[in-house]
């Protein structure tokens, strides 16, 4: 059967289900059921998109039939593809997690919408093939997380949400006047055409100003250095549930926007663009060392855990060549994935203490055996301990640093493991182990197997990427070649 | 079968102990655990006539094979050495155990769950062929030792001494890892093998010494080589079997594997010889001189063991020497290297389990309250005295023929004349002498001071008494192996030592059998090894009768100074430290974030715009300046300026307003009619929006800015303002390809049935964008309901944000 | 004209950063009202200020304005006047709750260690 508009599903399916969900405002077990049924539509659209791609190439389609470059193109290709399908399983189990966890008066008032829009957004920013149309894409995943971020009123969310707020509306300007500049050199938006008219006029240097404005657009939203800044407070606002999800998946966008721009548009002038960004990344790396060491509040260790797997990828990235993109692709996946289940599995430890700070945390091994297990695999995992899964990334992004002689780089890489090895085990060591301190908190053993049931699951999925890596490598080979070879990308949008 | 499958025997039974621990009751569970480790060790005895004669066997199982990345045994002399250690030693350690671990108060099953890890994890080290594997089983024993050394986790110096082992070991491993990679681009391989046989093309490429250096980070860690050692010392708090198992016989000696197996390929390199030798001798002499310090019985221990991986150590870096020169006397090192390896492995485990027997019998380890538990402990003492003797070097144990070969191959480098050996090669010996003195002190000091002399035993916790016989089986056994191998060494080494010589040293040697050394007990009175023995002896035992002269001399040694001090400052830095650095920027206002960001901004786009001669400007490109617009550009700015000046909020909202306005007046100039409607409802809506919100927020402040403040601001936006006038006049400058909107222009009556070209792009051509622009509506205004309506009650069981 | 909107735009974003740097929350919020004119100013200059009509067709007339700007203005214009009254609304909720309209009171480092 041959479906046209496959690829346009996982961004459709969602927006539906939300807009049915909005009828349910007070029936909070209808919308939990409609929006695991729509999250599973769209997992099983997703799936079947990965297989047609692999066995047809390049999906496309453009809007209303109109020809490349005049009409609006989507376009999944791997890479997208990937993005789209895991984006879509940490939802499902952040939202599963949610019925025990985020609370019935949030659910009351479109949390389950608000979550099916931004992941609405979060798919068609990664599936756009139209660089005008991205910005509508993140406008619409912006303003469902402005809902997220603030939905409850309480005092630390209202603080912290208007900053939020404020530092997305001065990087969506930017995006906006950047988009407007290259439209006025080269006059398009769709993104093949782009890259094929850059090319044409040989990436002048006006061409490389645009990129680092582009560079520094997306990377206020991925959070690189040095516009992190808003981050780690913004996040740390909002209830587990949803700083999972923003953790998870919001700042991918914006690596997965610094990827695509530098491997389609921007590779002409690799010497300029990929050392600054390889130079900016390294630094993210380094400011996310110093965060993930510095505090001894949970949320604010894994968060700014983020920040060093976001300068890892974009590292990965730089290189330009197979094993650096191969390694960035396999990381990407494999951080969104952890970084969700770590989340998840901290919420339940603060579920059980009844509070986020490290010092006043202590024994919980002996009554919470199986979370501490969970919990250490998954920070294993996030090391890049093999057979884990962040291992295959870490040395194929290393390789391809080693191959294009940044040797300082590497070794930074391979240091900074150490680093992010410490910042999470200091977690096990002194919640799990240790001696008790506190009393804890009487909680329910029900809520707290419906809450490990998604961590564990996450968890297992992730030991699952790693270990069955073999059966992943023919998908982020695919992956990479795309990245490698823009014209692979420019064929299928505009020979069609 | 595939034997490669056996390594993971020890993981796969560690799924069912802890039901064997919860379920059956009466037995205890180590009787269970002690099969694995008997079995392997049966099974992997039977390679020992293929490997005896130079064969060797491989097994594999692919994991990632588009990587290259498979799980591969290779059974040659040097892994099935190491193998039988391991699952020899286990067997001894699983069944000390049985006694030691008491059922009722120790968790039986986490703890051997973990040691089987570990077992998997080592064999996996010692036989892996592929080096991706190898570091997957490296990092392993890194996470196993982790846990056990952490066992008892209540202790905050198990917890801590668990995170430092560790942390430094990890470290090793990564560096390890990077060795790895690069020698994986060099030789375009992950074969050990397959790059052995490279050997003599890597030694002339670029990045040959950087993997070198990082491998050895990697094997000195792990061996705790100075100044990696202190991890050691401190992974003393896990129970003693795992004392006696991991940091004495078999994790430790992976770094030695490590050199061992890596020395065909980095052997000819002078940093190696000097590199390993040096540090080696180092270690042994440090080691040996702080064991005297100590005050704790696995302490002494802890440190000898330290001292005696520097001895193995130095004497693989001196048999790297026989790449360059091939005169006999430099044969010996590799050979040594391996026998003490052996022997090692045989007293140190003993010794550990007596002291474990000791602290379970008596209640305390500290030498200090020990004394005269001969009386008591016969057997422990004898066992003790064979253990330490050997250790010393002296007959009739094996360590005396190891430690007398360790010294011939010393002296002998004052012979080799490549790389400045012929100027420091002096040093060699006479640090060696010096250490060799300290290890006799030490190894009288241990077992002279706790079993014989005065009896202090109203000062011990418990009243001692000999050990149950079951505890004493294992250390026997290793105490009649060391008096065994002193007789009958010439068959070990022709069934162990010769085949693994040759796997060190495979261009040196064809076969086994080729390797021509042979061990003697006397070599008669002209070698400088007796001499130098005897020497050992007599100053040694000088220095153990003066010990309590000259023991305080320790103490000049501050402890700021200390390496462990270095340690403890790096992570009381990486707690505080970094606290403090990190608040110094993130300050929590958004402001200063801000500062950064536009600054950064500015200043980038700015300088890179010059740099790359990107900045054009091209006055013929811009259309005619026209009254009309002049006039509204005038009106715009002075609305802005009373939007920035303005005291009251109603003044700003309506310049606001009056700027809004102005924006549409442009519209209608520039020829969009459609924008200028849309402009001014829009704006009139927002003027509307902004006096209700405003209503209800207070009145205009400047809370206190300094004149400072503002001068910073303005700063950062002007240079944010020049940013982006630079950027437009260049981009307006260079346009470079036309517009495709001509498409539009040409397609809109035709093919898109409409006359106006903007409406038509807005519901046709771009469409999709329109649909989720009113997406964004929708749900601004849920997000505004949910705003005004949900306050979430302070009673919230879930809300985990205090 | 594109030269005098360029600077134009330009006073604009320096009046727009001006106000978002300041420490009343009032200002910022017009700060950003400033910004989005800008950005909006700046894809109508960067599209070209010629054409002598409104792209509308008719009889004769060939030298349009250029459509596809004018088009994502449009967008432009109206996903920001909801994420303005998204603001606006937090604005109002933020001071309900704290009572104070000072940036510098807002910090974020007091939660944890």
């Amino acid at each position: 059967m041959n479906m046209i508009n496959l690829l346009l599903f996982p961004i459709i399916i969602p927006f539906f289900f939300a807009m049915i969900l909005m009828f349910f405002k007070e029936q909070v077990v209808v919308q939990r059921v409609l929006t695991l049924i729509g999250l599973a539509l769209s997992l099983v659209a997703s799936f079947w998109l990965i297989a047609t791609v692999k066995t047809e190439g390049i999906q496309t389609v453009t809007l209303g039939s109109w020809p490349a470059p005049f009409g609006i193109t989507m376009v999944s290709d791997m890479f997208s593809a990937l993005l789209v399908t895991t984006t879509i399983i940490i939802t499902i189990f952040v939202v599963i997690y949610s019925f025990s966890s985020i609370g019935v008066e949030r659910e009351r008032f479109f949390y389950y919408p608000a979550i099916l829009f931004m992941i609405t957004g979060i798919n068609g920013a990664f599936t756009t093939g139209d660089i005008f149309n991205m910005f509508v894409f993140f406008e619409v995943l912006l303003i469902a997380s402005y809902l997220l971020i603030v939905l409850g009123g309480e005092k630390r969310q209202l603080r912290e949400s208007i900053k939020y707020i404020l530092v997305n509306v001065i990087s969506s300007a930017i995006f906006v006047i950047a988009v407007a500049y290259l439209y006025s050199i080269i006059g398009t938006l769709n993104m093949a055409d782009i890259s094929v008219k850059i090319a044409e006029i040989n990436q002048p240097g006006i061409i490389s100003v645009i990129a680092i404005l582009f560079l520094i657009v997306f990377g206020i939203k991925g959070a690189i250095f040095p516009l992190y800044f808003w981050l780690p407070n913004s996040y740390a606002a909002p209830p587990i549930p949803i700083l999972a999800l923003f953790g998870a998946l919001l700042t991918k966008v914006g690596v997965y926007a610094i990827t695509r721009t530098y491997t389609l548009f921007f590779v002409h002038d690799i010497g300029f663009t990929h050392q600054f960004l390889m130079v900016l990344a390294l630094l993210t790396i380094i400011a996310g060392c110093i965060g993930a060491l510095a505090y001894f509040d949970l949320k604010q260790i894994i968060i700014y855990n983020i920040i060093i797997a976001v300068g890892v990828i974009l590292f990965g990235v730089a290189q330009m060549n197979t094993s650096g993109l191969e390694g960035a692709v396999y990381y990407l996946l494999h951080d969104m994935l952890i970084k969700g289940a770590l989340f998840v599995l901290i919420g339940i430890i603060i579920y059980a203490t009844g509070t986020s700070n490290l010092r006043e945390m202590g024994g919980l091994i002996k009554t919470h055996a199986t979370l501490g297990w969970t919990y250490l695999i998954a920070a294993f995992g996030l090391a890049g301990i093999p057979p884990l899964s962040g291992f295959i990334g870490k040395v194929l992004i290393t390789k391809g640093a080693f191959e294009a002689d940044h040797v300082i780089g590497s070794i930074i890489i391979l240091a900074s493991s150490l680093v992010v090895l410490l910042s999470v085990i200091r977690i096990f060591i002194y919640a799990f182990w240790g001696p008790q301190k506190n009393e804890l908190p009487v909680r329910d053993q029900r809520t707290y197997r419906q809450m490990m049931f998604p961590a564990i699951m996450l968890v297992l999925i992730t030991v699952a990427y790693g270990v069955g890596a073999e059966w992943l490598m023919p998908y982020m080979t695919d992956a990479a070649n795309v990245l490698a070879d823009p014209s692979i990308y420019i064929n299928a949008v505009l020979k069609e | 079968m595939e034997f490669v499958l056996l390594i993971f025997l020890p993981v796969i039974f560690a799924l069912l102990v802890p039901f064997a621990y919860k379920k059956i009751k009466g037995i205890h569970t180590g009787w269970f655990v002690l099969v694995v480790p008997l079995v392997l060790f049966g099974y992997y005895l039977s390679f020992l006539p293929l490997v005896m004669d130079g064969g060797h066997a491989i097994s594999e199982m692919k994991w990632i094979p588009s990587l290259g990345i498979a799980f591969t045994s290779y059974i040659d002399g040097l892994s099935l050495l190491f193998t039988l250690l391991i699952t020899g030693i286990g067997s001894l350690v699983v069944l000390y155990s049985v006694f030691y671990m008491d059922r009722e108060k120790e968790d039986l099953g986490s703890f051997y769950v973990y040691l089987l890890i570990f077992m998997t994890a080592m064999l996996g080290v010692v036989q892996s062929d592929n080096t991706m594997t190898l570091y997957l089983f490296w990092e392993l024993t890194s996470i196993s030792s982790f846990l056990l050394i952490g066992f008892w986790y209540t202790k905050d110096k198990s917890r801590f001494g668990a995170l430092k082992s560790m942390m430094i070991t990890v470290f090793g491993g990564l560096m390890m890892l990077g060795a790895f990679i690069l020698l994986s681009i060099m030789g375009e391989t992950f074969s050990v093998r397959e790059l052995i046989a490279q050997a003599p093309d890597l030694l002339n490429q670029p990045y040959f010494t950087l993997a070198l250096v990082l491998l050895l980070l990697g094997a000195f860690t792990k061996s705790a080589q100075f100044p990696f050692y202190i991890w050691l010392p401190d992974a003393m708090e896990a129970p003693t079997p795992v004392s006696a198992y991991l940091h004495s016989a078999t994790m430790v000696k992976a770094g030695i594997y490590l050199v061992a197996r890596f020395t065909p390929i980095f052997g000819s390199a002078s940093t190696w010889i000097w590199l390993v030798t040096g540090i080696g001798l180092l270690t042994l002499f440090w080691g040996s001189f702080f064991a005297v310090k100590q005050t704790d019985l696995k302490a002494i221990l802890a440190f000898s063991t330290v001292s005696q991986l520097g001895l193995i150590m130095s004497l693989l870096g001196a048999g790297a020497i026989s790449y360059h020169a091939t005169a006999a006397m430099f044969g010996f090192a590799t050979y040594a290297a391996i026998f003490h390896l052996i022997n090692h492995a045989a007293f140190k485990g003993g010794l550990f389990m007596i002291a474990g027997i000791i602290d379970h019998e008596t209640g305390t380890r500290d030498i200090r309250k020990l004394g005269g538990l001969m009386s008591v402990m016969p057997i422990s003492f004898t066992v003790a005295a064979i253990g330490s003797l050997s250790m010393a070097g002296l007959p009739p144990f094996s360590g005396f023929l190891s430690k007398e070969m360790f010294l011939e191959s010393m002296v002998a480098l004052q012979h080799f004349e490549l790389f400045n050996f012929d100027t420091w090669g002096i040093l060699f010996p006479i640090v060696a002498w010096i250490a060799s003195v300290f290890t006799f002190t030490y190894s009288m000091y241990f077992v002279l001071k706790t079993f014989i002399g005065q009896k202090k035993f109203d000062q011990l916790p418990k009243q001692p008494h000999e050990a149950p016989i079951g505890m004493l089986i294992s250390p026997m056994i290793l105490a009649t192996i060391v008096i065994l191998v002193f007789f009958i060494p010439n068959v070990i080494g022709k069934w162990i030592i010769k085949p693994a010589v040759m796997a060190v040293q495979p261009t040196l040697y064809a076969s086994p059998s080729a390797v021509d050394i042979h061990v003697k007990a006397w070599h008669g009175f002209g070698a400088a090894g007796l001499w130098l023995t005897i020497g050992v002896v007599v100053f040694g035992t000088l220095l153990y009768l003066t010990i309590p002269k000259w023991q305080p001399l320790y103490r000049i040694q501050p402890d700021k100074l200390s390496l462990n001090n270095g340690y403890d400052a790096m992570m009381r830095g990486s707690e505080k430290g970094l606290n403090r650095v990190s608040r110094l920027y993130m300050t929590g206002k958004i402001r200063t974030y801000l500062l950064y960001m536009f600054a950064f901004m500015s200043v980038t786009i700015i300088a890179i715009l010059f740099i790359k001669d990107a900045f054009v400007l091209d006055m013929n490109s811009f259309t005619a300046i026209t009254l009309y617009g002049s006039l509204n550009a005038i009106v715009l700015i002075l609305s802005v300026g009373f939007v920035v000046f303005a005291k009251s909020r109603l003044a700003a909202i309506i310049a606001l307003g009056g700027v809004g306005y102005s924006v549409a007046l442009f519209f209608v100039i520039f020829k969009a009619p459609d924008l200028a409607l849309t402009q001014l409802v829009i704006e009139t809506v927002s003027v509307a929006l902004f006096l209700l919100a405003f209503k209800h927020l207070p009145a205009l402040s400047t809370h206190g800015e300094t004149k400072r403040n503002k001068m910073v601001n303005l700063i950062v936006s002007l240079s944010v303002g020049v940013m982006v006038t630079l950027v437009a006049l260049s981009s307006h400058s260079q346009k470079m390809i036309p517009s495709i909107s001509q498409y539009y222009k040409d397609t809109v009556e035709t093919e898109a049935a409409g006359g106006n070209i903007v409406n038509v792009i807005l519901v046709d051509y771009r469409g999709f964008d329109t649909f989720f622009e009113i997406a964004v509506l929708a749900i601004a205004g849920i997000a505004v309901l949910g705003m005004i309506r949900l306050r979430v009650s302070r009673k919230e069981p879930t809300d985990e944000n205090k | 004209m594109e030269f005098i909107l360029s600077i134009l735009i330009g006073i604009l974003f320096t009046a727009a950063v001006y106000l978002i740097l300041s420490r009343s929350l009032l200002k910022v919020i017009l700060g950003t009202g400033l910004l989005s004119h800008g950005a909006h100013l700046l894809i109508l200059t960067m599209g070209g200020l010629g054409g002598t009509a409104p792209p509308v067709v008719i009889d004769g007339v060939t030298d349009f304005a250029d459509p596809l700007p004018q088009a994502l203005i449009l967008t432009a214009i109206v996903i920001s006047f909801g994420v303005t009254a998204v603001m606006l609304v937090m604005a109002y909720r933020m001071y309900d709750v704290h009572r104070t309209d000072n940036m510098n009171e807002l910090r974020g480092n007091d939660e944890h260690d």
